[in-house]
Formats: C-alpha cells, structure tokens, sequence
C-alpha cells in the first residue's frame, strides 16, 4: 500500500534480538529461591474409580512439601477450554477427581525439593483402582451398555449424559433434500481423520507462587491468560483479582496452549507448600496428557447439476473429545461453518454428535475443526469434477463464495449459540487459484502422460477458508501512553505465542502515530499491567488485538495533535505525523518533535498523554487459500513424496509479509504431517504407543518439500489496515491436496488420514485387481 | 548426594560445575545460568539443547555432564562476539527465520558449526544440518534461507552489521 | 533422569573398565548415551565411560579392517578407509543413523551391543561377515557378528565389553558391487527395514558370490541364505533378481508395531533387496 512506513515492511522482530542471543525469555528461565518440583500421577487405567489413595508414606519422604488428591482440593466443575465466559464447553472436569477417565487423567500431584524427590513421592502415593469397562472407539461409545463416562451429577452442559454425547449440532440452511432432489448427480462418501498432537517444541509449563501480598502469581506458557486467571480462581475459589498470570515468550502454542492446563494444579501445589512450584510437562506427559486434534469420521454427500454447480451439501459427523468436552461442540461447528459455506449451495445441513470417550483429551488445534472438514469436502470435490469432465479450478471458480456473497449458514453456526451471518467483504479466491495454479505448472502438469516407471506424478488441489476472530465474542483492548523520548509504551493483553505479534502490534502502533518502529515498546499478555485480551486463538489477534491497538493509537494521536495544534499554532486538521514528529502540511513547514513534545507534555503542561481502547467485530472475514500440491507416488513402496506445494493467501493486508509467509509456511508443514505421517496411537487399553518424536513423526527439514508461498492481498474494511488474517487457514489445504494429487497420478482415492504408504499400497493393489 | 567436580570451557570461560555423577549436561548449563540451551524433548529428538562439545554440535540431553570434562562447550550464549552479533544471527533476524524462538539456539549453534566446516554449503547439507532440529513454527525454510545467505554474503566478502547485544 | 547413580567413571584403559564393570551389579557402559539416555536405565548405579579409554581407531590389521568400539557414526562417515570399503556400504548406513548430532557421539560398539533389530550398522556388518573382539575379565575373544548378536538377551549379566569390530576384507575387483537401502517412514527414523548387499560377477555377468542382509525384520539382522545361493552361479538379470528377492522375503520374520504392519515389512524386504541387487548390479558394470 502507498504511502505506509511501518505496516507491510519486513522489520525486524521486536523480540527478535532476545530469541537469537539465549536471552531468559521463556516460562523456565527463571531460577525463584525455594522453588519446588511438581509432578502430576497419571492414572495408569483409561476408566476407573479410585476405590482408596493413601498419600501418608508420600508426604512422609524428605523433601515433599505437598500431595494433592481429590480430598484436599475443592470440587468446581469447569471446563479447561480458554474460551470467553461462560464458556461453551462442557463444565465436566474437576482439579482433582475420584474418578479417572483416560489414561493420564489425573490421580494426585505432589510438590518436592527436586525432580528426583517428586517422582519418588508419587511412587509412594498408594491408590486402588476399581478397573471400569473402557469406551475406546467413537463409533460404540453410544451404543447401549456402554459405560457412561461422566456419571457424576454435578457436571453441566453435557447434552446427554448417559449415552457419552457431549455435543450435538443440527443445523443448516434451505432444504437438502429438495435440493438432491433437483440435482443431477449425488455424491456420497466417508472420510476419517485421526489424532494429531501441536508437538510445541516447548511443552506445557508453569511455575506459581504467592507473592509477598499474598496474591497467587502464574508464570505460564499460555495463548489466554486472561481466561486462565479466570478459571484458576474460580477452581480455587480465590477473588480474580487475587490472581496474577504472566505469559512469558511462548514456544508454539498452535492450539494445544488455548487451554488452562497445568495453572490451576501448580497454583494449588503453590497455595499448598506455600512455596513456588514449577509444573512442566516431559515430551511423553506432552503427548498424551495435554491436548490433540478432534478425531472425526465424516459423511459427506453432495448434490450437483451436470454443469457442476453444487445444489446441495450434507455433512454428517461423528467426533470424539476424549475424555473431557474441551473444545467439543466448537471445533465441530467449524468443520460445518467454515467449510460448507466455502460454496454457494442453497441447502446445507450440518449434522454432528461429538462423543466422549476414555482417550486423550481433544481440544483447540490450529483450523480448529476445518483441516478435517476440507479434507472430506475438497476430496469429494475433486472426485465431483473428475466425474463430470471437469477441471477442478473450473469448478471451484463456479461454485466458490464471491465478494459481495453473504453466508447464511455462520448465522446458524456460531461458537456454541446463534452466530451472526456474514458478509464477504474482500476476496482475493479468484486470484489465488489463478497464481497458485501457475506456480504448481497446474496446466502442463495435468496434460502430461506418466511415462513406464515406478514413480508417478500427479498435481491435486483444494479451496480452504477460516475466519478472522469469531465474531461478537472476541474482543480486544490495549492502552499507550507517551514517554519523554517520543517513544510510547504499548500495553496490550494480547497472547503472542511465536508468530510475531507483538511486532504486528507495534506495527499497527506505529503507523497509527507517525513514529518509527523502535519508538513502541510493548508489553503483552500480563494480566495485572495489560488490559483484557481473550487470548491468542481464532486467527484474531492481528485483526481484533490490532483493531484495538489501532484505536488506543487513533485516540492518542489525537491528543498529540490537540498539544502540538497549541505548539505550532495550527489547527490539529492541518497537522500530520511521521518519522517520530508532527508537521503541518500547509506551506509554511513548521514541526516538533514527539520527544520536544513529550518533554512539554510531561514538565510543562503536566499532562501524561495517554489512552486506551477496546475493540471487536461483528463479522468474521475470512481468509481464503488455494493449496497445489504435486506428489510423486513410489508405486513400489506406496510412498508418496510430496514435490512441492504452493500455497496462495489472501489475508487481507500483510502488515508483515515475512512474518505472514512464515505463518505459511510452518501451518502448511504442520499440514503435511496431518496429511501423510502424524498419529497419536492408542493400544487396546487406551495407553498411548507412540508417545515420543521417534515415533510420532512429523516432517523434519530434510521432508519439506519446495515450499512457494503467495501473498493476495486485498482491502479488508473491518481489518487494521485491511488486514484479516493467516495464522490457520494454510493448514486446511495440503491433506485434500495431496489426496488429490495422488488420484491423479495413480488413480487411487484415499479417504483416510495420515495417508500411509501401506494404504497407498493396499488402494494400488485393489484397484490393480478390479481391473 | 556425592557430587563431583567437572572442569571445562563454556564459551571461553574456564568453569568448574559440581555436579552429580548422573547428571546431563543440559540440566547443569540451565541450572549453571545457560538459559539459551533448551529442554524439549530430553531424548535427543528436537536439538534444541544442542551445543558445540569441542566444535561438534550434540543434544546436551544425551551427554552425561562428566563427559564434558576437559572439553571446550559452546552454547547459543557464546555465538556472539561481545556486542557485536554473528552473521547468523543476523541473518536469522533478517530473513524472518525466528518464530518463538524456541528451536533457534540449537539451530544458530549448529548452523555456526556447518559454516565453520563448510563455508559454501549446498542447500541438500544445509538441510541435513536443520534435519537435527524440529521447528514447529516455520516449516523450515527461512532458516534454511538465512544459513545459505551467510554463505553467499561470506564468498561475497559481505560488510558485517553491528547491534547491540542485550546483556 | 539418573539420580540413584552413585559414581561416574572414565578409565583410560579397557583393563580398568572391565574391572570396573565387574564391580558392581548396577555397572554400565556408556559411550554415547544416545541409547542409554534415552533408555533411562533405572537401574544404573555406576557409570563408566569408555570414550577416553583408546577404543575410537580405524585401521587395518592384516587383511582386517579394524575399528575400535567408541568410534562414531561421523567417523565412520567422514573416514576415507570406510568409504573405499566395499563399495562405502558402512559409511552410508552410518550416515542414515539418525541426525548429525546423534551421529557425532553414537558409536558403533553401542549400535551393535544394544543389539536393536534395526540397528543400521549391523546390517553391512552382516553382510561383511565381521566379528566382534569381546573383552572379560578372562581375556578377549573373537565372536561373530550373529552369533554375538544371538547372545544378546543375555548380555547385560555377562560383565563383558565390545572393544573391536573386525572385518575381512572383501573381494575386491572392477566387478563388484555394494549397496545400503534404507526405508524410514521419513528422512530420518529407525529402520522399517534396511538392507545391504553385496556381489561378484565374473565377466558373463555370472554371480560368483552374493551377500544379503536384512535388518529390522526380525528379531536380529539376518542373512538372506537361500537368496545368496540361489543367485551364486546364475546370470544376473532382472528375472534372477526377482527371485531372489522373492526368497529374502521369505527369510524373514517382521514384527507389527506402530510404525509398520508386519506384512509391509514383508513386501518391503523383497522391494528392497531388489533395488538394492540392481543397484550393485550397476555398481559392478553390470546394469540390468
């Protein structure tokens, strides 16, 4: 964009020099005087009762301060999902329970003088479990007999108990079976999709302590930590004000840290040994003991006229949350209201039981319910075009949404409750399946013959869509005020968990109030010094965290130009700011600096110039992607190897294109995993197999395939600046793709995630012997 | 707990740790004020404790610190030249390779050490190098991009830029 | 975590470290803990550390090559005696064992003394009918390579230690060839299945011996026997190679576990043993 000095320029990260030298940054680099270890007893049975818990001979070994069990803590039903008050998730888990529900879950947790001594505690901590019956498949976990996972009475929110459903949506717009009935040719197929895990390279920890006024501090890794003070005071039962949560620099988050999941344990252990405590968890405890993705089995049917304009679309799903609701009936929303909408049918339904079982706990994963939603409805696209004659690009470009089109089904669909329908008010789709399309050799690519050998190529590819904050929910606040130097302080609640938020922020600081990047210092994401921010999730920080920041700025700068208007003797309308001072803009070319300013502001007129400012949407605009992919099929061995990938974004303005690509390039790799080699693995009993990075395997640089990345940028109005965002949506896209592009070089569907070489293998063969 | 005494070099600085005999390297830099060596996976998976033991990038996690008796250790916090920044670091900076941070200690550490060895790496080894380190965040390619360009700006005798270096 | 661990040693002499090891019954070896870290022994009480104790060498002893037990997999790697020999089979699958910096501390002594069925480096070992120089505190003894690793269950009771890898030099001449094929689900994993072979033919393309080995399909690395005799004599073409890699897949025995189905393992061992006779094939002026 013309005339911009700050946003859309590559600079610098404002955290950048402390990340590059080792500097003490993050949850663990910090050494308190008397800190404990403490360490959580995972129930080793995926479904039981404790029958007895003995704790005296673990309290009794030197060195342990605190043992915790069900007896000692109280009773709060509550959700653990960092969503807003009062959360949309099931109130169905507890502190500390009698009753285990996963293998992992809870059964006490200590607090000792060092690692050693607290693992030692809880070998010593005796419990006797009455073994239950263990749902482990979604697919029995209603059928009659089934254990009833959350039997306890004092849980709220669950739809119905007694059958382990702890979600149900059924929603849609028009009338889909009309709409089949008009068409001319119905598709019809299953989908399934398996558990990934975020696999942060820094896994879940927080250290808490009381301080010397007695208040409980939370030192936290953490994308929400204002829903966190929430929460743990709540669960503790002490005033929110008692409660501080400080967000260090996070090592990736992408979901899995959009949860209250040490804090509320630590703080207790704190409050208990009255001593700070530090809670981290191992890689293995990370894997399992945390949160994954939704695993979800999709019906997905479609009804189309042969000139390929889709009438009808009708998704049916059943997920699982695991253990506890976390998250439950809100990602499985999004698998129907981002992704069915992604068309302009005038009849969807959306049909979705999410169930309980006795397995690791889903919760919030970058796409938030669309990875698995876009696999199913670009796959079944794919297979549509092919049917009917069609060029995929040919029947995206007819049936995708359109500027100016208004979603009806996100009305029906909100976060939990009625949403609100949207309009969209900037769409850069067209030109990303065009530029993507080229960048992948779409065209050639598709014309040319496989040649005799074992490997074949073929190119696939998919339309994805999100949202950019959920509408009428997230929300926003941030506070400057001006130093004597001309810099301001920029005080905002917003979570930057490594995608580079904070330097967005200052981004949009900056070129709100005319001053030069280095003249905003940022504070983020602490809840005694930083105004309310919901957290980092739901793509929302640039456009609702930044929407905020842009009006504390805007209302700043007014009181800028209100002093320097007396300064210069000009009135504030003939005023501009830049390059860190206020000039007019008529002829005679008066100026001052923002620090001869400040100095004035602070020393003469005793005025601290300062504001702040809250902000959110009522809409949702979403990003859009268009993802290429070109695979080669070792048709020997099944593997597939994925040639390149290209992905085009339009996220609205970038107002850091580096940082933008690099939200790209990490999803789309996230993606490849989630397409071709991540699964969490349970054994019969439910006990994780695969619990470690030698065995769950995500992609490693030698991996990666050649990455282009396409920025289409267009104007969004509800957007700082025009921008949207991109943090989620490229991770929609390589699973569909890659599907696709295996069809077209050896002509097998694949309709189960991770693709595995052997399925790939096993597909070959059938189709081989159907022939 | 008997403790021993172990004698090395972190960083330049002549340094005696009193550890315990089963204790890993990574734990005693964290413990002894190395920040920048991070725990991840304690398996020898992510590399992000990785640190030069006498030139040689290794997962401080799988070393015992008493095997580190005598040698020459160099961790994230040693990269820099007083206060002037290494061309990686700079290059990581410039080239948006650093997301959170987490993984980019191992990675620097490493990428130092290929560039000592080989000046002019091909991309094939520069990824070879990365393969030891797993970044959640980036997908790997700016940090790829930021070694191959210290590469390009040394064969090209490039003018070294200078920051402050936080202390 | 090893906090029961008592005392860490690090003798400069085998003798030392055999005593040592005989101390105590929570003695262990560790070289470069890529294992047993990883491991967690609990079970550990005394260390020893045999990396200064002059076991990291390659050399030749007469017609051997002999490689000390505390060298790496980067020495392996980057040693030019290795890579001439048989065609670099052991310094390819040294490189495959994991990242570099796995690489710059695992030694060959620990690949082969843990014994895992995937293993890289026992695999060529195998395949180069090399032996294993075994030190108690009786004296030292040469074992081979599988009967070595056949004893390995036992191992931890027996106080002994690796010190040497020997192996015999292989026949060499412009028609020969070796290859080292791995398949990992990814760039760097542990084996699905891994195999070396090696072979010489006379000037008719005739095979006058042929060495199979395949690792991770069984419970130790195994040598393909019946493969090797069915080729010994007949002309290499593809029909030869079909066959014998038919037979390999008949001699082994995979396992099912998370990372493959046992029937995969299966039909990849006979994948695998074909790539890799063609590519000794084209390595031995032979392309089929």
């Amino acid at each position: 964009m013309s005339g911009r000095n700050v946003v859309g320029k590559n600079v610098r990260k404002v955290d950048g020099l402390k990340l590059v030298t080792g500097g003490a940054a993050f949850t663990d680099d910090i050494q308190l005087p008397g800190m404990l270890y403490g360490k959580i007893l995972g129930s080793p049975h995926a479904h039981a009762r404790l029958k007895r818990i003995d704790t005296r001979k673990a309290k009794a070994l030197l060195g342990v301060h605190a043992v915790l069990t069900y007896k000692d803590v109280p009773r709060v039903p509550h959700t653990t999902a960092g969503q807003s008050w009062p959360e949309p998730s099931p109130y169905d888990t507890y502190l500390l329970d009698s009753k285990v529900r996963y293998v992992g879950d809870r059964v006490a947790a200590v607090a000792a003088e060092s690692r050693a001594i607290a693992e030692r505690a809880l070998r010593l901590i005796e419990v006797e479990y009455d073994v239950l019956p263990a749902v482990l498949d979604m697919e029995q976990a209603m059928a009659p007999g089934a254990a009833v996972i959350h039997d306890e009475s004092d849980s709220k929110g669950i739809h119905d108990r007694e059958h382990n459903v702890a979600g149900y949506i059924h929603r849609g717009i028009g009338d889909v079976e009309q709409g089949f009935r008009e068409s001319d040719c119905i598709f019809e197929r299953e989908f399934r999709t398996q558990r990934q895990q975020h696999c942060p390279i820094e896994p879940h920890i927080t250290i808490s302590w009381l301080d010397a006024n007695d208040r409980l501090v939370i030192r936290t890794s953490t994308q929400v930590p204002y829903h966190t003070r929430r929460q743990v005071a709540m669960i503790l039962q002490i005033p929110v004000s008692r409660v501080q949560v400080i967000k260090p620099r996070i090592g990736g988050g992408f979901g899995g840290k959009q949860e209250m999941l040490l804090e509320d344990i630590a703080g207790a252990l704190a409050m208990a040994a009255r001593r700070p405590v530090k809670i981290e968890y191992t890689r293995e405890e990370e894997f399992y003991m945390a949160r994954t993705r939704h695993p979800q089995i999709l019906r997905m049917k479609m009804g189309v006229k042969r000139d390929g304009t889709i009438l009808a679309s009708h998704m049916i799903v059943l997920a699982t949350t695991g253990a506890y609701g976390s998250h439950a009936g809100t990602v499985q929303g999004n698998t129907g209201s981002k992704v069915l909408p992604l068309y302009r049918a005038p009849n969807m339904l959306f049909h979705c039981h999410v169930v309980y079982t006795n397995t690791p706990v889903a919760g919030a994963f970058r796409g938030y319910g669309c990875p698995q939603g876009f696999f199913a409805q670009e796959t079944l696209a794919d297979e549509i075009a092919r049917e009917l004659g069609m060029d995929p690009l040919e029947f995206h470009s007819r049936n995708v949404i359109r500027l100016g089109d208004i979603d009806r089904l996100s009305a029906q669909l909100g976060e939990g409750k009625e949403g609100l329908p949207r309009v969209i008010r900037s769409c850069g789709l067209p030109q990303c399946m065009e530029r993507g399309a080229e960048a992948i050799g779409w065209r050639e690519k598709r014309a040319k013959t496989q040649d005799g050998g074992h490997l074949k190529r073929g190119v696939g590819m998919a339309c994805t869509m999100q949202g950019s904050g959920i509408a009428g929910v997230d929300w926003a606040s941030a506070f400057l005020k001006m130093n004597e130097d001309g810099a301001f302080f920029l005080q905002a609640g917003a979570a930057d968990v490594g995608g580079g938020a904070d330097t967005v922020l200052a981004q949009i600081a900056a070129e709100t109030l005319g001053v030069t990047i280095d003249k905003i210092v940022i504070t983020s994401g602490d809840t005694d010094s930083t105004p309310f921010d919901v957290g980092a999730y739901a793509s929302s920080t640039t456009i609702i965290s930044g929407g905020a920041v842009k009006k504390a700025a805007e209302k700043v700068r007014a009181q800028v130009l209100g002093l320097a208007s007396k300064l210069l003797d000009t009135p504030p309308d003939k005023l501009e700011c830049a390059n860190n001072e206020v000039f007019t803009t008529c002829a005679c070319r008066k100026s001052v600096s923002m620090s001869d300013l400040a100095m004035h502001a602070l020393y003469k007129e005793k005025l601290q110039i300062m504001d702040g400012a809250s902000h959110f949407n009522t809409d949702s605009p979403p990003p859009f992607c268009a993802t290429f992919a070109e695979v080669e099929v070792d048709t020997e061995t099944g593997q597939v190897r994925v040639v390149h990938l290209a992905t085009a974004v339009d996220p609205g303005v970038a107002i850091h294109p580096k940082l933008a690509e690099g939200q790209v390039e990490g999803a789309v790799a996230q993606g490849l995993g989630y397409a071709l080699t991540e699964e969490l693995v349970l054994d019969g009993a439910g006990r994780p197999l695969n619990a470690n990075f030698c065995d769950y395997k995500m992609f490693s640089a030698k991996d990666m395939p050649k990455l282009t990345t396409i920025l289409v940028e267009t104007d969004e109005p509800l957007g700082p600046f025009g921008a949207k965002s991109i943090s989620e949506v490229p991770i929609n896209g390589p699973a569909p793709a890659i599907a696709n592009a295996i069809f077209d070089a050896v002509g097998v569907r694949i309709r189960k995630l991770p693709i595995r070489p052997e399925d790939v293998l096993k597909a070959l063969r059938s189709e081989v012997a159907a022939q | 707990m008997k403790t021993m005494e172990v004698r090395l070099k972190v960083n330049g600085e002549g340094k005696q740790f009193a550890v315990a005999p089963g204790e890993v390297l990574l734990d005693v830099l964290r413990r002894e004020g190395y920040f920048g060596v991070k725990r991840g996976c304690e398996k020898g998976e992510c590399g992000a404790c990785t640190v030069l033991v006498n030139g040689r990038p290794v997962n401080s996690c799988l070393m015992f610190a008493a095997q580190a008796e005598g040698a020459e250790v160099l961790t994230i916090e040693g990269v820099a030249h007083g206060d002037v920044l290494d061309p990686v670091q700079e290059a990581f900076l410039d080239s948006g390779a650093v997301q959170c941070g987490f993984c980019t200690s191992g990675m620097i550490v490493s990428a130092r050490a290929l560039l000592d060895r080989r000046p002019d790496p091909t991309e094939e080894e520069v990824r070879e190098v990365m393969a030891g380190h797993f970044c959640r965040c980036t997908g790997y390619l700016k940090p790829v991009e930021a070694v191959l360009a210290v590469a390009r700006k040394t064969k090209r005798g490039g003018r070294k830029q200078t920051a402050r270096v936080a202390r | 975590m090893f906090d029961k661990v008592e005392a860490f040693h690090r003798p400069d002499t085998i003798g030392e470290a055999i005593r040592l090891l005989g101390s105590s019954k929570g003695a262990r070896v560790v070289a470069g803990g890529t294992d047993l870290v990883v491991h967690g022994d609990q079970s550990a009480r005394v260390l020893i550390d045999i990396t200064r104790a002059g076991l990291s060498y390659i050399r030749r002893r007469g017609a051997s090559c002999v490689i000390g037990a505390t060298t790496t997999m980067a020495q392996l790697e980057e040693s030019d005696a290795i890579r001439g020999l048989a065609g670099g089979v052991l310094a390819h699958a040294a490189a495959t064992c994991g990242s570099i910096q796995i690489r710059n501390v695992a030694t060959i002594g620990g690949n082969i003394a843990n014994a895992s069925p995937a293993a890289d480096l026992a695999t060529p070992l195998l395949a180069l009918d090399a032996s294993v120089v075994v030190a108690a505190p009786g004296g030292r003894r040469k074992v081979g390579l599988a009967e070595y690793l056949a004893g390995a269950r036992g191992r931890s009771l027996v106080k002994s230690l690796l010190v040497e890898v020997v192996i015999p030099e292989p026949a060499r001449g412009p028609r020969c060839g070796w290859s080292f094929q791995k398949l990992g689900r990814t760039a760097v994993d542990i084996s699905l299945v891994n195999a070396a072979v090696g072979l010489q033919l006379d000037s008719k393309g005739r095979v006058k011996w042929a060495r199979i080995a395949l690792g991770a399909v069984a419970p130790a690395v195994v040598r393909a026997s019946a493969a090797e005799e069915m080729l010994t004599g007949r002309v290499l073409d593809r029909s030869a190679t079909d066959a014998a890699s038919a037979e390999v897949a008949r001699a082994v025995s995979p396992i099912s576990d998370v990372r493959a189905t046992a029937q995969y393992r299966r039909e990849m061992s006979r994948v695998l043993a074909g790539r890799a006779l063609e590519e000794c094939a084209a390595r031995a002026g032979w392309p089929l």
